[in-house]
């Protein structure tokens, strides 16, 4: 039946998006996806060149502000130039995406699961709703801190925002309950 | 504990009346089946008969049993389109559940029940303010559900 074959390419073709950053939380949510998305298409079991699906890691950096920083007594004379500190700030920026983006990859590749990385500047709401548009993903794959609605309010909420901005279908992923009986 | 030989994975989807719920389901048994691993179960949560008239008025009464069997006939056919539509897709393991209640918590319960791996609704797309006021079953359900949530959206034709 060619019908059915062919839904099984679309299935397997899936791609996934899938926003991390450094906490807990996101890795969870990678994990997740990998476990229940991509290794039941592996236990299908044929065509596995089809077997591909993909997934796009995207790690959004908020943007770093120009704050000039005065540093020690004595008046203008000690302002430390701005550019200094942003360099410093935006290095340890860049080599905490690197090892977050690492270690996401190598989760991948212990799947067997093709990924592609990509880092983002700007608002973490904005940017991963429109990546998502632009790539022309499947679906969406978020972690969720777990806040309550009035943490949520104050705090903002990634997931939330793309919820109801995103074009693509989105899935949120919880943090696993404390007692959970099974 | 239960080490049952089928350890499938529950997918419960939230289905209504509506095209996005229908598209929905179709998104989800595009990409998620025919497959092993994954169960399906649909649910239609059917409003209380009370809740839909309203206000007791005088005549409340007797058109309670008109309405009754009215929203009766819209969950069966709700079910049986989606059971159809289960079917052209070939999959097999479906399970049909209608409840009387309200959606958000009839949701939410049955995710319980089953102990979901992860739970499908489709989203009317409202805007903020109609959110408020009609209140949004796709939002009460990612914040309030204990497992994983899928939103799928009808896309909008645009542009």
């Amino acid at each position: 039946m060619e019908e059915s074959g062919g839904a099984e390419q679309r299935r397997m073709r899936m791609k996934v998006m899938v926003g991390v950053d450094e906490s807990e939380g996101s890795f969870y949510a990678l994990k997740w996806a990998l476990d229940n998305l991509f290794t039941a298409m592996a236990t299908v079991g044929e065509a596995t060149e089809e077997n591909e699906g993909m997934v796009f890691l995207v790690h959004v950096e908020p943007k770093v502000h120009n704050f000039v920083y005065p540093v020690g007594p004595g008046g203008p004379a000690a302002f430390y130039p701005a550019n200094v500190v942003v360099e410093s700030v935006k290095k340890a920026e860049e080599e905490k995406s690197a090892s977050v983006l690492s270690r996401a990859l190598k989760m991948c590749h212990n799947k067997l699961v093709k990924a592609e990385s990509m880092i983002l500047n700007g608002d973490p709401r904005e940017m991963i709703c429109e990546a998502a548009d632009q790539m022309q993903v499947n679906l969406l794959v978020l972690g969720s801190r777990g806040l309550g609605a009035l943490k949520r309010a104050l705090l903002g909420s990634v997931s939330d925002y793309c919820a109801h901005h995103a074009r693509t279908p989105i899935l949120i992923v919880k943090p696993p309950e404390q007692n959970k009986k099974q | 504990m239960a080490e049952s030989s089928s350890e499938k994975k529950v997918v419960v989807i939230g289905i209504d009346d509506s095209e996005q719920s229908t598209y929905a389901l179709r998104w989800t048994l595009d990409h998620f089946f025919p497959n092993p691993v994954f169960k399906l179960v649909l649910v239609h949560s059917r409003p209380t008969a009370t809740s839909a008239v309203g206000l007791a008025g005088p005549g409340a009464a007797e058109i309670l049993p008109i309405v009754d069997s009215d929203l009766r006939k819209i969950a069966a056919r709700v079910v049986d389109s989606a059971k159809q539509l289960c079917i052209d897709k070939s999959v097999k393991d479906v399970t049909a559940e209608v409840v009387e209640g309200d959606p958000r918590n009839v949701l939410c319960d049955v995710v319980e029940k089953y102990h979901a791996t992860i739970l499908v609704v489709g989203s009317h797309g409202y805007g903020a303010i109609k959110r408020a006021v009609l209140g949004s079953v796709s939002d009460y359900c990612a914040h309030h559900a204990h497992c994983t949530v899928m939103i799928v959206k009808k896309p909008k034709t645009k542009h």
